[in-house]
């Protein structure tokens, strides 16, 4: 057994998540532009890579009209992946500068996208693509993120300081709320990190503030305010029932707040902070709410499956708390006979040699080395393109790899302590 | 606390006490339960009633302003709690043991009968509950009665009476962070369904509204204890959940959403037990230390009503302090406590360490372990140490008795009086007030005594003008001076080192002779007094009492007793001592010129007794046997293991507690009401209209001598007259009197009254333009002027009646 501790790979953190409640898949961005589709029936099974890109960046992921997912980012493009192919099938852009936040509306007919000029826009959802609809009001300050209200009729879309309700027929501004009163004498701003719009008329904030705010959007005024944390409550998600939410901070805790009855049989509900969670060391970029499970991603690259022990009937495997920290796909693969390895990292390859000892002992007994572990090359892919996947020959001598557009095959060539790569 | 909030009632060993909430002061001692009370609740249905349970298996129904049993239902098995909610007609709920199982007790409902008499046997027993905890603590009662919430161990099980089903969670059991997560305590929301645990590892769950059913429960953590929650209690409404913990800090939790948690810390000790009053205008916490604090609806402390104060050890004896008479001991860690016997009230508190103490297990704290007062109470000595096993920390500290302060200044800090722990401490008490015969004496295990002197500063500089100093340090054959003694002149200091007494002279300091006893150790030694002087009396380890002739130096007689405590009488040649055998303490009265007791009372107490002293009374007693001479002059007490205070008394227990239970204050019981309002109204008057002193006086007597209205007040409303009928009466001595009322008017007033209650009707209107009329002469001239009869006033009315109103007409 060789103990290697020389793969130097950094994950990538999770971005932001979006789930599927009819397939029952979730949807995971990395920071590095990666989209991972992972399958919930299927025991958690990471179906779907699609390799990152080093001029695109996900903000926001979203599935719309049945199983089309799309994603938007800083580059200003909204697109649609293309999840038999792995790769990207329609680009558009957004003509808004960087977009930082898109929804889907329930029945996934229309997309909604907020962008960094203050402006929401509207796409309609064709079938080979997305078209754009119309723009709707526009003021200062980016979109950070918004929502849809369950009818359709109204988005609610955050900012810094504010948020604002814009009807959608008429695309007007309806109400401007600010967010940041009641904080005393500190004068900063207070950046409404995460939004949610429930069929009540219920708006539900979290901001910088470390707040999970409750409004009523008609009258503008607060309903409820908890302080989750005493960072940036930085995502957050709604059951689809409307009777549970998910609060992730930026100190690596998340928070469950439900709605529950006051009364035995009374229909008099309220909000209740009840479960608090820290599984992540770093920011919780994003979280989803499917109905059994609490899904949360950070920016320590982890994702943390909480199911719900009250909402599961019998004990199995569902029930477990699931943690995914290592990648699901292969990064190193290994010459056997030539005892070398092969790291694959986003947009380059190493080669090591594996160390050799002379020495025999017994299990369980480390041995010294006589030969320390060698880095011999390094592979620089070209182009933006991130490398989907790579092997080396047993003989050591061969080194593949492809992106999504490109398959490449290079002969190392090793004699004595040269060593040479030729491109084939 | 009684619903408003002006009585504190407590339960308190075979005793209720009810305190008042505005004064401190016990008002009511009710007595009648042959064990101890477990638990107390008002009636729902009678806020002026109390039920009581106890251990001799009854429930008893009090009225507790006037302190009597209106009835006893018996129950029979022991009663470990009682709950009384409000939403159940006749039945009350009791913890009882069940008769040998493996779930020792059970939540049964009694059902109180209607029948009449004193003395009901409560026969309808249904069990609620099987396998609940035993405290009182661990059981609450849910919004409108619907359920149950009983804790144990890592369950937690709410009964819903409705439809007779129970529902257990269970919490998995974690040992995480030292502190095992069980549950140690449970209250319920009274508006919502809501339920609150308290946990030992200081964390409070809170469980939401969905507990009925089994699946869909939830709840929320709330975690700022460090260590065991003791108790939750509610506010009224619900809108905020009060957790008390060994860290004596009251935290607030609040329900609303966005509000910060609160606290009130320095509470002194561990929070036992929180209790909330029925208007929400107060809440009390009670404390290990046998103390209850009183805290106001906004969190802020008001009242503390404590008696003796319960600390951890009592190192330093029973003292009595010869200023005050009141026993002093070990108070709060580090504070000397002053305990009145009379009124049962610590009269204050003394911080000897001056040091923040931290409450954590496992830590060395600095603690008084002696005391010793000098020169009729004008002197303080107090030694505190720090359990250190190897080095211990002393300091020896003289305090004066300042006359301005009324209280004791430190004059003196010696650190490290001796190399080892101190033993004993004494001083030589003179008659005579002179400063500089003050000597104090201080024996320790470093075999050693030492004896300290008063010096005077010869420093300009220094604050005080006397210190002290040590002047003699005197040793015999190397073994550990363990007591020290003065003779009653102060001529002789006696010391004994392990198993010799050594005596000496306090003057020269020269070793006179030596007495022993050679099996054991000597654990007391006291001289004898008045008559009795020329005797040393010792005790020692192997069950000896001996006495010694000081003329003779032999000798006199001993007696084989296991001896604990040895306490002479500062009044009188008698010495108390007792003695313990595994069946019990038994005490024996004896002078040391005698060697057959006086006085004999074998098995008095079961317990272990740890301490004594003897208290003068305030004025000799009269005893009426010869055998109770002893306790004509001061009164013997006791203190035991458990830190029960015990006395022996020639007097039966009724005898005494009868005084106790007459005083019933009208005055300060008066609810707050309109009538009562008026009243202070009407008393307030006068004091405002006379500006003269002397005035004042006749007035507050006019107040006092009010006769219709104390009657009004002091007589029971079912034997009172009709309302009407009190009208007339009661408006009558509204009337402002006049000072200089004729004797013959005192006599007519009874005819006067008749008078006006015949013409009230147009009377109405003079007697309250009389009011408004009187001031003005009283104000000007100082004293009244008129001296009209009563035909004369009745003249004048008469004539302010008459319509002048034609005058106008010109």
């Amino acid at each position: 057994v060789h103990r290697v501790r020389f793969f130097g790979l950094v994950p990538a953190g999770v971005r932001c998540l979006a789930y599927q409640a009819r397939g029952a898949r979730l949807a995971l961005a990395r920071t590095d532009g990666a989209v991972e589709i992972y399958n919930f029936g299927a025991n958690y099974f990471q179906e779907k890579v699609i390799p990152g890109h080093e001029t695109r960046s996900v903000e926001a992921l979203c599935w719309a009209a049945g199983d089309r997912l799309f994603g938007a980012g800083l580059s200003g493009d909204i697109v649609e992946y293309d999840l038999a192919r792995l790769s990207v099938s329609h680009s558009v852009d957004g003509c808004g500068g960087p977009i930082w936040s898109m929804e889907a509306n329930r029945s996934g007919t229309q997309l909604a996208i907020g962008c960094e000029d203050g402006s929401v826009k509207l796409f309609q959802v064709v079938p080979d693509g997305i078209q754009f609809e119309r723009n709707l009001d526009r003021r200062k300050g980016r979109i950070l993120c918004l929502s849809w209200h369950p009818s359709g009729s109204h988005i609610v879309a955050g900012s810094i300081n504010i948020f604002r309700v814009l009807d959608v027929s008429s695309g007007l501004t309806v109400q401007t709320v600010m967010v940041n009163c009641r904080v005393q004498k500190v004068k900063r701003e207070c950046v409404v990190w995460s939004i949610a719009f429930l069929s009540s008329g219920t708006v539900i904030t979290s901001d910088s503030f470390g707040r999970v705010q409750f409004w009523d959007w008609e009258k503008g005024t607060v309903q409820e305010s908890y302080t989750v944390s005493t960072s940036a409550a930085l995502s957050m998600a709604v059951s689809e029932s409307e009777d549970s939410l998910i609060v992730g901070t930026s100190s690596g805790t998340t928070h469950q707040l439900q709605l529950l009855p006051v009364k035995m049989d009374s229909q008099e509900k309220r909000w209740v902070r009840t479960k608090p969670f820290q599984y992540h060391t770093h920011d919780v970029r994003a979280v989803a709410h499917s109905p059994t499970a609490l899904i949360s991603g950070g920016l320590d690259a982890q994702l943390v499956i909480r199911p719900l022990m009250e909402k599961v009937n019998k004990k199995n495997y569902d029930v477990a708390l699931r943690k995914f920290t290592f990648p699901h796909r292969r990064l190193v693969s290994c010459a056997r006979k030539a005892r070398l390895l092969l790291f694959q990292f986003s947009q380059h390859l190493e080669l090591w040699r594996l160390g050799s000892t002379e020495e025999t002992g017994k299990d369980g007994e480390v041995l010294p080395l006589c030969r320390m572990p060698e880095h011999l090359v390094q592979l620089k892919s070209k182009g933006p393109e991130h490398i989907s996947c790579s092997c080396v020959s047993p003989c050591g001598s061969w080194i593949a790899y492809s992106t999504a557009s490109r398959f490449h095959l290079c002969r190392v060539q090793c004699e004595g302590n040269t060593i040479s790569v030729k491109k084939v | 606390v009684s619903s408003s909030s002006r009585y504190l009632l407590c339960a308190s060993g075979d005793f209720v006490k009810v305190y008042s909430v505005a004064t401190e002061e016990t008002l009511q001692l009710m007595g009648g339960h042959a064990d101890r009370v477990t638990g107390i609740q008002l009636n729902p249905h009678n806020h002026m009633q109390l039920y009581s349970s106890s251990l001799d298996g009854s429930i008893k129904l009090w009225d507790f302003m006037d302190g009597i049993a209106i009835k006893t239902f018996t129950v029979g098995s022991k009663l470990m709690a009682l709950y009384a909610p409000p939403d159940f007609e006749d039945s009350v709920f009791v913890v009882t043991p069940k008769s040998a199982d493996r779930d020792p007790f059970q939540l049964v409902s009694v059902k109180l009968t209607k029948a009449a008499g004193q003395d009901v046997e409560a026969k309808e027993l249904s069990v609620v509950l099987s396998g609940v905890n035993a405290s009182p603590k661990c059981i609450a009662f849910g919004r409108e009665g619907k359920y149950v919430a009983s804790v144990k161990q890592f369950e937690l099980c709410v009964y819903f009476f409705k439809n007779k089903l129970a529902q257990r969670f269970s919490l998995r059991p974690s040992k995480a962070n030292g502190g095992s997560n069980h549950f140690t305590c449970v209250t319920c929301h009274p508006m919502e369904d809501c339920i609150a645990t308290g946990h030992a590892d200081g964390k409070i769950r809170v469980w939401y509204a969905n507990f009925h059913h089994r699946k869909d429960y939830t709840y929320s953590t709330l975690h700022w204890h460090h260590d065991t929650v003791m108790d939750l209690a509610y506010s009224v409404e619900g809108t905020y959940l009060l957790s008390g913990g060994v860290e004596a800090v009251l935290v607030v939790w609040p329900n609303e959403s966005d509000c910060q948690r609160d606290f009130l810390p320095r509470l002194g000790s561990p929070i036992e037990h929180i209790s909330m009053s029925a208007d929400g205008s107060q809440c009390c916490t009670l404390h290990t230390d046998n103390r209850i604090t009183i805290i106001s609806s906004n969190l802020r402390f008001s009242k503390s009503i404590q008696g003796l104060i319960k600390s951890s050890n009592i190192k330093t004896g029973l003292v009595v302090d010869p200023r005050t008479k009141a026993l002093v001991l070990n108070g709060e860690p580090g504070h000397l406590q002053f305990y009145c016997l009379q009124t049962d009230q610590q009269l204050f508190s003394l911080d000897i360490v001056q040091r923040t103490y931290i409450h954590q297990a496992g830590l060395h704290q600095t603690d008084l372990v002696k005391v010793a007062f000098g020169a009729q109470g004008k002197w303080l000595a107090t030694v505190e140490e720090r359990e250190e096993v190897a080095d211990p920390e002393l300091q020896l500290k003289l305090w004066y008795y300042n006359e301005e302060t009324q209280s004791f200044k430190l004059n003196t800090r010696i650190n490290t009086p001796h190399e080892d722990h101190i033993t004993d401490m004494c001083f030589r008490e003179m008659d005579e007030l002179e400063d500089d015969s003050l000597i104090l004496v201080t024996t320790g295990k470093d075999c050693v005594f030492k004896v300290w002197l008063m010096v005077e500063n010869t420093d300009p500089e220094a604050q005080q003008r006397v210190s002290w100093s040590c002047d003699f340090v005197g040793s015999y054959h190397n073994y550990q001076a363990t007591n020290c003694c003065f003779s009653e002149d102060g001529s002789l200091l006696a010391v004994s080192f392990e198993e010799t007494v050594t005596v000496w002279d306090s003057v020269t300091w020269d070793l006179k002779c030596t007495f022993c006893c050679p099996p054991g150790k000597i654990r007391n030694i006291c001289f004898g007094r008045l008559t009795c002087s020329k005797y040393l009396i010792g005790a020692t380890d192997y069950g000896f009492l001996c006495c010694w002739n000081l003329l003779s130096c032999a000798l006199e007689w001993s007696a084989h007793l296991n001896i604990l405590v040895l306490q002479p009488d500062p009044l009188s040649e008698y010495i108390a001592a007792v003695s313990w055998l595994p069946t019990g303490s038994s005490l024996f009265v004896f002078k040391p010129n005698e060697a057959q007791p006086v006085y004999i009372q074998r098995n008095f107490c079961k317990q272990k007794i740890q301490l004594a002293a003897f208290v003068p009374r305030d004025e000799p007693e009269m005893v009426s046997s010869e055998k109770y001479l002893w306790l004509r002059r001061s009164q013997l007490f006791f203190l035991t293991k458990t830190q029960e205070l015990m006395t022996l008394s020639a007097k039966s227990l009724e005898e005494r507690l009868t005084p106790a239970s007459k005083q019933l204050a009208v005055e300060e019981s008066l609810p707050v009401t309109p009538f009562s309002l008026l009243l202070g109204k009407h008393r307030r008057r006068p004091s405002q209209e006379n500006t003269d002193l002397g005035n004042r006086v006749v007035q507050n007597k006019h107040e006092q001598e009010s006769p219709a209205v104390r009657e009004l007040l002091h007589t029971p409303a079912h034997v009172l007259p009709s309302a009407s009928f009190l009208c007339s009466m009661f408006i009558n001595s509204l009337l402002i009197s006049k000072e200089n009322k004729s004797a013959e008017e005192v006599a007519d007033e009874v005819e006067m009254e008749s008078e006006q209650a015949e013409d009230d009707s147009d009377e109405e209107g003079g007697v309250t333009e009389m009011e408004q009329d009187d001031p003005s002469p009283v104000e000007s001239l100082g004293e009244l002027p008129c001296k009209l009869t009563k035909s004369q006033e009745r003249e004048l009315r008469k004539i302010r009646k008459v319509d002048y109103s034609w005058i106008a007409a010109f």
